[in-house]
């Protein structure tokens, strides 16, 4: 083996030894299901509801006998169980039920940026939900995706505010978090299903996360769509590089195994960047005893194993784990590597880092810092949104920003630059700083400009308006020719 | 003189005594379709005001207000159908009437809406002990399993085929009054909580009440 080869070894072997990025076969035997009581469901279901026994029917779960009340039952001290034809049942079947036979799936997404999606918007949906749209929106547009709090009413039936819903964070009438029939349609529970990328785009799509367009602008995009017979959606093993190798799909990159590197229902293990955020970190991952997560920026020590420091909620977690920005990259590059040579995946991911950092140091800190002081300084109420700079900044990292980044992350030029970098810029100079000056006043919005603009190498250009550029039609240097 | 003659015990008195007998029983009969009829009527019940408050949900239920226009009265469902058994049920009915009677001497009040959401899920339970003891056979007055149609294709369906060893009450409760769970999976913590809740109670304060 040559030197190069050995430390890829290496680092597959540390990559694959590490709990948090393992995924064993799921494997409970079968006495465990197929409960007697549940096989009279039917009859009546199929008349009821026949689309969904149909469904169940054409499922995995029907092919081995798993049967309405194997997912469905509930014990007579659950929040939301309820008497139905003589059987204690809950309508949700939270991700807990699940985790009875799929228990590695459980821990896996415990704690992962999709099970925690509720906090993620918590402190935001006041202003936003609140402010700027309504209640209805939290409903039927926010909780969605992200998920509700379930509410379960006095009479056992489940708050109509809060359900139906399926987003990813479902806060469960059981206390769990997530909802696995979210990605995993219900009642198919198809494999293929959750492996096309339109699972993912339910909810990653549109100004903030607009995967899905820049998905099928990318060259893997643009292959799965041409080879997805090749894709072997359906096969029980889906190894990429091994099973399939025409393209990745969402959940190859996020979630799948690749080679060495196992399948992980934590999505956001391989991020090594935070790419949603008014600037983006390098993240460390550092995992619980309890499976409980939180990210720490890079510059953050790492904390030791088994030390204790405090959880997304304030209460303390002893560490178990801590996957630092680089092994994380390290494992996402193992995916990358089954198709692409070690210099191609590292220029890449070269060229996608610049662009974060391009997107902090241009506009991300300065436009956060100048916030700030006119928040602090007075010459902007603390409510947000009842001034138009607060949409202005809103929309420069939370959709043009972003749309930026993901871009470059996944390998869409358009939308790295006309469709987000461009834009930031554009709503920078064009939008950003003019409300700054109508809002601070010339003298004091140029001592911003100057503290946080002009004095970044970045924006040097705008020192030297003489210097001319044909592009709009007017080119100094051309017109002295003349 | 008529070859049927009377046995030597019928007297004239005797005679006379089965005509009036005769004629009371008849109009006693009459007195009781009366009374039960008289008795089942909403007018009636809610002259209770403990009542009045499960007839506030009844009033904005389907039962109250279907489409087809045919409302179906108190007694309708809680008074069994022919005299015997209505004027049986509403004798067991007046047990209610001496809890309310003693309840306003001695307490609890029933007519204090706290008292009685606190003690309804023992009223819903015992409701649906009778439906069940009766085979929901006060449903059955309009209800034709055969007949009905729901909205839904198969609705109809499901009633002739899977309904068998089934009493209506098994699978339709909460249609009228407040919802309340069913027996088994009822938390009485989360109803005493409701009830804190909903009339401004100190936290414990139900529980308090309902051991009084």
């Amino acid at each position: 083996m040559s030197p190069s080869q050995v430390r890829r070894f290496l680092l597959g072997i540390l990559i694959c030894c590490t709990p948090e990025l393992f995924a064993a076969k799921v494997s409970v035997d079968p006495s465990e299901w197929g409960d007697p009581l549940g096989k009279e469901c039917i009859s009546c279901h199929e008349k009821s509801s026949s689309g969904l026994t149909k469904q169940w029917r054409q499922s995995a779960h029907a092919e081995a006998g798993v049967n309405c009340l194997d997912c469905h039952k509930a014990s007579v001290d659950d929040n939301d169980a309820i008497t139905h034809e003589g059987q204690v049942i809950a309508t949700i079947v939270s991700p807990l039920d699940c985790s009875r036979c799929h228990t590695v799936e459980y821990e896996q997404q415990k704690g992962s940026v999709h099970s925690e999606a509720v906090g993620i918007i918590e402190n935001r949906l006041p202003a936003l939900a609140g402010h700027v749209g309504g209640d209805a929106i939290v409903a039927a547009g926010c909780d969605q995706c992200h998920g509700s709090k379930v509410e379960v009413r006095i009479d056992g039936s489940l708050d109509p505010r809060t359900w139906p819903n399926s987003g990813i964070g479902r806060i469960n009438p059981d206390g769990s978090k997530g909802s696995c029939s979210s990605c995993h349609g219900k009642h198919r529970f198809s494999k293929a299903q959750a492996r096309e990328p339109s699972a993912c785009i339910r909810c990653h799509s549109g100004p903030d996360s607009p995967d899905k367009a820049i998905y099928e602008a990318s060259k893997h995009g643009m292959q799965f769509e041409a080879h997805r017979d090749e894709m072997a959606l359906e096969s029980d093993n889906w190894v990429a590089g091994k099973d399939y190798v025409a393209a990745p799909t969402c959940v190859t990159c996020h979630m799948g195994a690749a080679g060495k590197l196992k399948a992980n229902h934590d999505v956001g293990m391989r991020n090594a960047w935070s790419l949603n955020t008014p600037v983006s970190m390098r993240q460390q991952l550092v995992v619980f005893e309890d499976g409980e997560k939180i990210e720490l920026p890079e510059s953050h020590s790492p904390p030791r194993r088994g030390s204790e420091i405090s959880k997304a909620d304030g209460s303390m977690g002893k560490v178990k784990a801590v996957a630092s920005p680089k092994r994380r990259r390290q494992a996402m590059k193992l995916v990358c590597l089954e198709c692409h040579s070690k210099a191609f995946t590292e220029s890449f991911m070269n060229q996608f880092d610049e662009v974060v950092r391009l997107f902090n140091e241009k506009f991300g800190i300065p436009a956060k810092r100048i916030m700030q002081t006119l928040y602090s300084e007075g010459l902007l109420t603390p409510a947000p949104f009842d001034e138009p700079i607060e949409f202005i900044y809103w929309e420069l990292w939370h959709d043009e920003g972003a749309r930026a980044r993901h871009g470059a992350s996944m390998a869409s030029a358009n939308h790295t630059w006309w469709e987000g970098m461009y834009l930031v810029g554009r709503n920078f100079y064009s939008r950003f700083l003019p409300q700054l000056e109508r809002i601070a006043g010339e003298e004091k919005a140029n001592a911003l400009i100057q503290a946080y603009v002009t004095s970044n190498d970045h924006h040097q250009w705008l020192e030297q308006p003489q210097k001319s550029n044909p592009i709009l039609g007017y080119d100094v240097k051309r017109q002295a020719d003349e | 003189m008529s070859k049927w003659k009377l046995p030597s015990f019928i007297t004239r008195h005797v005679l006379m005594a089965l005509v009036i007998g005769g004629i009371a029983g008849i109009g006693f009969m009459l007195f009781l379709i009366e009374f039960d009829e008289l008795t089942s009527s909403e007018a009636f019940c809610t002259t209770c005001h403990s009542m009045e408050i499960a007839a506030e949900t009844y009033r904005s239920s389907t039962h109250y207000n279907p489409v087809s226009g045919v409302r179906a009265s108190c007694g309708d469902c809680h008074v069994s159908e022919g005299v015997v058994a209505a004027t049986w049920d509403h004798f067991l009915g007046g047990k209610d009437l001496l809890t309310q009677i003693s309840g306003k001497l001695f307490g609890p009040d029933y007519d204090d809406p706290v008292i009685n959401t606190l003690h309804l899920p023992e009223a819903a339970f015992a409701a649906r002990e009778w439906f069940k003891a009766r085979d929901s056979a006060t449903c059955k007055r309009c209800h034709v399993l055969e007949a009905i149609q729901g909205k839904r294709a198969d609705t109809n369906t499901i009633h002739r085929e899977e309904t068998q060893g089934k009493s209506c009450i098994d699978c339709h409760i909460n249609l009228v009054h407040r919802k309340v769970p069913d027996e088994q999976t009822f938390k009485r913590e989360r109803w005493l909580q409701m009830v804190e809740e909903e009339f401004g109670l100190e936290p414990g304060g139900a529980q308090r009440l309902l051991a009084e």
